[in-house]
């Protein structure tokens, strides 16, 4: 079942890294915003793929695993894919939908061009990079 | 070191964190940055102490250290302080000099500001950070 | 020969010399002497008051003293209240500025203040060498050794309070022929002049300020914008008495205030043509002006001092130094006054703290002076005893009422050992940055911050035996009255824990 624009535009306005850009941005975002299914189960990217873009959870929750080990779950509103997005890295750990989950894709050159084109959206990356880094600080695997 | 303005501005564009401003904008840089000196083994950041600043090392070394122990060492370039201004809470870690550090010094509540005012230092800091969570190889793709 | 003799201090051997004598270099030689370590004040100059013998040229000082206070002159609590007299501690030597203000305004002007600084030197009775220009510097084993325009002097420790009061210019191109700050003509001659003024800090706008009725046009020009203390809320910016120009601006009055960088000065024909570079982007754009002036700030004349190893750093050629003014690289060389402002301290939110002003240098010199005296002559400061029953409230009165670290927020603390061996005592006022990053026997330290809200409010700083302090924020009050319940209690609560119960 297709989802509107406004639907869209109304589920990217819920999430973090998207609050306070403009609403041109947010306009071309739902545009160009792709929304994807994934059964329970399925993998949404793998580990040393090239990545393409970055992927916002709409309904669902995920893992996120490094081979066999589990480094966290996420669900609605949070996202992911984004570091490859930035250096065009493969990635780093792969994500699987634990439940069926329905995500909306972004992909990398729209997203630096929206990045380009918003000092918000960047700066809300940068923010949200600077999160996780820290969280991952906290962990003390090697 | 004593740099002249010139000195100070040249150097500034050899940073990687600058290297798209064009040398009005570095000059602009250098102006609202401060000049600060520190001895070895002074702290510049305190783990859990507010009003932190960001910080660009123009020479010297600091180490960062977590409950005394040290993770990782910064040098002429790199930058710090950045992560708690920006997510609004206290240093995780010590930043201690290890030697005489000459640094540039621009307050917490300036940082923001700043990166909207000059976007391509903005996208270097982007690309330094998410270079530092995949080196830290953690977190997700 | 029998005149070199009669003036003070004639070249030879002191366990100290200081070098100056604008408040700095006063200011620590009240102390020295107080705390009996002999030594010599030799200076330049021909009288005291250093720079405020000459600047600032048009307006009243940016620092207030309220002749009429809700204290007493001779009380500490006055030194909220008085920005400009130095200090000291027997009463008829204390709050010296507002006996010589005619009243007119809180801001006293410059012929004040110097008379402020020259009558302190009489009262007090300090000796100074006027008319002895320090030249160069060498070492000789644990000596310093300092030739003068007088003859050499040997000294173990030197206090230099030299001021940040040597001109500076950039090393743009055809800058020589742009006049500084310190140089410049009475007003009357800029009458009916084109004027490009370099800088928009406050020289710059106190220039703009005095010369607005007589130039024909005023250029502004730096890099960056125009930074306003009313929008900082704190001093750091031009302040409110320099902001005129920036009203004529917004008027159309023949102000104009650029962002932009300075390529090259040009003189043409009678005057100059300035090529900027616009920091906002649009390319080069050609000012053409009558004078050219530069108010673009100041460096610290330390003469040779480079060469014996003190590093210096930044536009103003500060020496590097330690939280106790010392400088980092060659011990026994400290300094005094406002070449203190080379020691950043914490600088909570970015925010400096006064060190560069009388009302900062004062505490900062006099706590340098104890050090000094401690460590390299072994004078021992009183430590007295608080009652256990007292310390949380003595720790909250001092934020409360305590000038020095109302002065020099997040700067300047009131510290307190806790060693169980011998009891609480009263370490003093000691610099906030040191007492944070050191680790030894148990201690507390009280502060006055404030944060980019503008919020005032205590802090205190707990460190637990071997290891270094942790922070802990206190409430703020309307009326700044910090000793309400709320922080009493957790006062308390921090001393409790760090003490294991011996205070409550």
């Amino acid at each position: 079942m297709p989802v509107s624009s406004s639907e869209k535009a109304a589920a990217l306005s819920a999430v973090p890294l998207f609050a306070g850009i403009t609403p041109e941005s947010m306009m071309r975002l739902a545009e160009v915003a792709g929304e994807q299914d994934f059964p329970a189960g399925s993998f949404i990217v793998r580990q040393g793929q090239v990545g393409t873009g970055l992927y916002v959870i709409l309904s669902g929750s995920v893992r996120v695993l490094r081979g066999a080990e589990e480094l966290a779950r996420l669900g609605p509103g949070d996202f992911f894919g984004e570091l490859s997005v930035i250096d065009q890295q493969p990635r780093i750990a792969s994500v699987q939908a634990e439940t069926d989950a329905r995500c909306l894709a972004l992909a990398s050159w729209d997203l630096l061009a929206l990045l380009e084109g918003d000092t918000q959206l960047a700066q809300n990356m940068i923010r949200g990079l600077v999160a996780r880094l820290r969280a991952s600080g906290e962990h003390h695997h090697h | 070191m004593a740099l002249s303005q010139q000195q100070l501005v040249d150097m500034l564009g050899g940073l990687s964190l600058f290297a798209d401003l064009s040398r009005p904008q570095l000059e602009q840089v250098a102006h609202k940055m401060a000049e600060e000196s520190y001895p070895a083994g002074q702290r510049i950041l305190r783990q859990g102490f507010s009003g932190t600043g960001f910080y660009v090392i123009l020479d010297g070394e600091v180490a960062i250290r977590i409950d005394g122990e040290e993770r990782a060492r910064l040098a002429k370039g790199d930058f710090f302080g950045e992560m708690s201004v920006l997510l609004g809470e206290p240093p995780v870690a010590d930043v201690v000099a290890l030697r005489q550090l000459h640094v540039l010094h621009l307050g917490g509540p300036e940082l923001e500001g700043f990166l909207r005012d000059h976007p391509p230092v903005m996208f270097r800091m982007l690309k330094a950070v998410a270079l530092r969570l995949r080196n830290a190889s953690r977190w997700r793709s | 020969m029998a005149e070199l003799a009669e003036r003070p201090f004639p070249p030879g051997d002191y366990p100290v010399v200081v070098v100056g004598s604008g408040p700095g270099g006063l200011q620590a030689s009240y102390f020295l002497r107080q705390l009996g370590v002999e030594h010599a004040v030799i200076s330049a100059d021909l009288g005291a008051g250093g720079m405020f013998r000459r600047f600032p040229f048009f307006q009243r000082l940016l620092s207030w003293t309220k002749p009429y206070a809700p204290v007493s002159r001779t009380e500490r609590w006055y030194e909220w209240y008085d920005w400009n007299s130095l200090l000291a501690a027997e009463p008829h030597n204390r709050s010296i500025m507002p006996e010589l203000m005619d009243g007119t305004s809180s801001f006293p002007s410059r012929p004040e203040m110097e008379a402020n600084l020259v009558e302190f030197a009489r009262r007090t009775a300090l000796q100074v060498r006027y008319d002895c220009r320090w030249a160069s510097t060498r070492r000789d084993g644990e000596l310093f050794v300092l030739r003068t325009s007088d003859g050499e002097y040997r000294c173990r420790a030197a206090v230099f309070a030299v001021g940040v009061a040597q001109p500076w210019k950039p090393d743009t191109p055809g800058f020589d022929s742009a006049v500084h700050y310190a140089d410049i003509s009475p007003a009357e001659q800029y009458a009916g002049k084109r004027l490009f003024i370099v800088g928009k800090e406050n020289s710059a706008f106190e220039l703009a300020t005095g010369l607005l009725p007589w130039a024909q046009r005023i250029v502004l020009a730096s890099p960056r914008p125009a930074k306003l203390s009313v929008n900082s809320h704190s001093l750091a910016g031009v302040r409110a008495r320099y902001i005129q120009p920036v009203e004529d601006e917004i008027l159309g009055g023949g102000v104009f205030i650029l962002n932009a960088s300075i390529s090259r000065v040009e003189r043409m024909g009678g005057g100059f043509r300035v090529h900027c570079l616009r920091s906002e982007g649009g390319g080069e754009l050609v000012v053409e002006a009558d004078e050219v002036i530069a108010a673009t700030g100041w460096t610290c004349p330390l003469a040779d001092l480079a060469d014996i190893g003190v590093t210096l750093f930044g536009r103003s050629m500060l020496p590097s130094m330690t939280n106790y003014w010392e400088s980092a690289t060659v011990p026994g060389i400290y300094f005094a006054g406002t070449i203190g402002q080379g020691a950043a301290g914490m600088k909570k939110y970015g925010l400096p703290a006064n060190s560069g002003a009388v009302h900062g240098s004062r505490y900062n010199t006099r706590v340098m002076v104890h050090h000094l005296a401690r460590t390299k002559f072994g004078i021992e400061p009183d430590r007295p005893s608080i009652p256990s029953d007292r310390v949380t409230d003595y720790l909250l009165e001092e934020a409360t009422t305590a000038p020095e670290l109302w002065n020099q927020k997040s700067y300047l603390a009131r510290a307190l050992s806790l060693d169980p061996a011998e009891g609480v005592r009263d370490d003093g006022i000691v610099p906030l940055a040191d007492f944070v990053d050191m680790e030894g026997t148990a201690a507390v330290a009280i502060a006055v911050e404030t944060d980019d809200s503008g919020d005032i409010h205590p802090a205190v700083y707990v460190r637990r035996a071997g290891r270094p302090a942790v922070e802990t924020l206190l409430q703020s009050h309307p009326l700044h009255d910090f000793r309400g319940a709320d922080n009493h209690a957790r006062v308390a609560a921090l001393l409790k824990e760090a003490t294991g119960g011996a205070i409550r």
